[in-house]
């Protein structure tokens, strides 16, 4: 392989990790404006440049110089080397999770085929799964590591309803598979390129809100945010966190948000494929990825309207919700699609 | 050193390499955690024999779920602190550890020597495929998938009732 | 015919079988001697797999995806079992736990 080759290798993976770490300050300061917005207050809108407030778009700023500037504490009993490698774990399972999400279609450039995704793997969706997995033990370590009852409580809470909502989310996407017949994003999405009532959301409603709403569990989002419950417990299995540390989960949730966001972008409405418009060359790549971009954004808006509306849920309804509702309704969409793919109609 | 041939060996030494680490640390927080590093080191070879699916169902499965129960019951019984030194029986240990490098090396001599490592079986070299992978799971061995089955629902109740406390109050001891 | 000759694989695996089998065998804390135990199965998935790769057809593979499954039963039943043990005799050192010696 070329020099040239493995630059387009590189790039082709680096672009989206780029895309988020550049558009993170996005959601940070729509959650902030959009809790405002919601809750009839104006949310920050002081943070500004040159005198000039801007809407507070300068909000995330300050918050980055000030995670920047304060002290780094490990607390006493704890163990430093657990205590620190924790938010890694949770940060690297965010960020390695993007590398199967397809952003377009295979492009010709200048007489090479370039596939835009990172890694097209044939097992794509499942390493998606057995990467957000792999997060759970950075949430644990966190909680444990922290040598504080209230963080472990946090950490372990958190850690069965990872695990509780993996079972619902893995059956309902099981379905998407079924219909489109590969494990393979890239199969996935062109499945459903063909028309506006092939988007999964349509044939498949109930697995779409089963795996919807597992999305918000994984990721620790309202109302599923009980390892983190303000009122409960400090700050659950990241109280004893600051500084820079604390930034990495910060960091690590709304990444998380974005690959979950553009999961279900890719899973259920079409991906990167609008039906009408068939992508040519690095143009239609770049529409292709601006595409999916305002999908995921569409998503990241109702994950931060969801958080700012609903209150949170008590353990135990957060648990019968996750088996006894979730799981039965995420079979029956896969009897379902078992069904329409047997009749031939997907 | 081809590529594949060069990473594989890299993976498999440190899967040795955290293995070692679960056998020699006192602490069984670590061990679980060098054990993790080595599942997953292992799953990464998985990928280069053209298994990437059980490479993803080695990460969910092992590596996600089953040493996150080992990881629970540890934190739950708060076992941490009960890793005290493993005092005395050192000749013990020492002649253990000989006994069992005499045992891998003989395996190994005994599987090259027997001649399994030539041959092959008419079918075509396995792809990265997994409808491949699937047809011959639910038609070659659709009875054993079904069975597993019934065995996981087994483990599952049988592992419910046995952790279980008792409830039910004990009727008075009959003993003389 | 893959990429990884044999030799490497079942090196790999011999390796791997032979460390689970000296932590079984050396050590005294309950969990450690599970998890030892857990690295001798996935030696033998390795070696399973890496035979598949080499021999051709998914048969290895499909052993393999079964002693996982097989795996994650043992271990729920083995953890509920030691935690039964654990609530009885209030340690984790194997050497402690005779209640079945003469």
């Amino acid at each position: 392989m070329t020099p040239l080759d493995w630059l387009i290798v590189v790039l082709r993976v680096m672009v989206p990790i780029l895309a988020i770490l550049m558009f993170l300050p996005l959601p940070m300061w729509a959650e902030r404006r959009g809790a405002g917005l919601i809750q009839d207050r104006p949310g920050p809108n002081r943070v500004g440049f040159f005198g000039v407030r801007m809407f507070g778009l300068g909000q995330p700023i300050a918050d980055a110089v000030k995670f920047f500037f304060k002290e780094d504490v490990t607390p006493d009993e704890a163990d430093p080397f657990l205590h620190t490698l924790a938010p890694w774990i949770v940060m690297f399972s965010a960020l390695s999770t993007v590398a199967v999400i397809p952003y377009g279609p295979t492009i010709e450039i200048a007489g090479r085929s370039i596939p835009l995704i990172g890694a097209d793997l044939p097992v794509g969706a499942l390493y998606i799964f057995a990467i957000a997995g792999l997060s759970v033990y950075g949430i644990v370590l966190a909680g444990w590591a922290s040598n504080n009852k209230f963080s472990l409580m946090g950490g372990l809470r958190s850690a069965a309803q990872v695990i509780s909502y993996e079972l619902a989310m893995t059956t309902a996407a099981a379905g998407v598979f079924l219909t489109a017949g590969s494990l393979r994003l890239t199969d996935v999405v062109a499945a459903q390129q063909t028309s506006l009532l092939r988007w999964n959301v349509l044939p498949q409603f109930f697995g779409f809100i089963v795996f919807t709403v597992s999305a918000f569990a994984e990721t620790n989002r309202v109302p599923f945010d009980l390892a983190e419950a303000d009122a409960e417990l400090v700050a659950g299995y990241h109280t004893e966190y600051s500084s820079f540390k604390f930034a990495a989960f910060f960091m690590a949730e709304y990444t998380a948000m974005f690959v979950a966001s553009a999961f279900i972008a890719t899973m259920y409405f079409g991906g990167w494929s609008l039906p009408f418009y068939h992508p040519v060359g690095l143009v239609g790549g770049i529409v292709s990825g601006a595409v999916l971009g305002v999908k995921t954004l569409v998503f990241l808006a109702i994950f931060i309207w969801v958080r700012w509306t609903l209150p949170r849920f008590r353990y135990d309804q957060l648990m019968t919700l996750g088996w006894k509702v979730m799981l039965p309704l995420a079979l029956a969409n896969l009897l379902w699609a078992a069904l329409l793919a047997l009749g031939g109609v997907l | 050193m081809s590529a594949p041939r060069l990473i594989f060996d890299i993976a498999g030494a440190a899967a040795v390499v955290f293995a070692a680490i679960l056998v020699v640390h006192r602490n069984p927080i670590k061990g679980l955690l060098a054990a993790v590093v080595s599942l997953f080191a292992i799953a990464g070879e998985f990928v280069l024999l053209s298994s990437p699916f059980l490479a993803a169902i080695q990460v969910i499965v092992y590596a996600g779920a089953i040493l996150v129960l080992f990881l629970f019951v540890l934190m739950l019984l708060n076992l941490d602190r009960e890793a005290g030194p493993e005092e005395g029986h050192r000749m013990q240990k020492l002649l253990g550890f000989v006994a069992i490098v005499l045992f891998a090396g003989m395996m190994l001599a005994a599987v090259r020597s027997s001649g399994a490592l030539a041959g092959s079986s008419g079918e075509p070299a396995p792809t990265g495929e997994v409808v491949p992978l699937a047809a011959a799971l639910f038609s070659q061995a659709a009875l054993p998938f079904e069975a597993v089955s019934i065995l996981l629902l087994a483990a599952l109740v049988g592992a419910f009732v046995l952790a279980r406390r008792d409830s039910a109050p004990r009727p008075p001891e009959e003993r003389p | 015919m893959s990429a990884v000759p044999l030799t490497h694989v079942l090196a790999v695996a011999v390796a791997l079988f032979s460390l689970g089998l000296a932590g079984a065998l050396l050590r005294r804390n309950a969990i450690t001697i599970f998890l030892s135990i857990e690295i001798m199965l996935n030696a033998a998935n390795l070696a399973l797999v890496g035979y598949g790769a080499h021999v051709g057809g998914y048969s290895g593979q499909i052993v393999a995806f079964f002693a996982i499954a097989v795996a994650a039963a043992e271990a729920a039943v083995g953890l509920a079992i030691f935690v039964s043990v654990f609530r009885h005799n209030e340690t984790i050192d194997v050497n402690k736990i005779r209640l079945l010696k003469w």
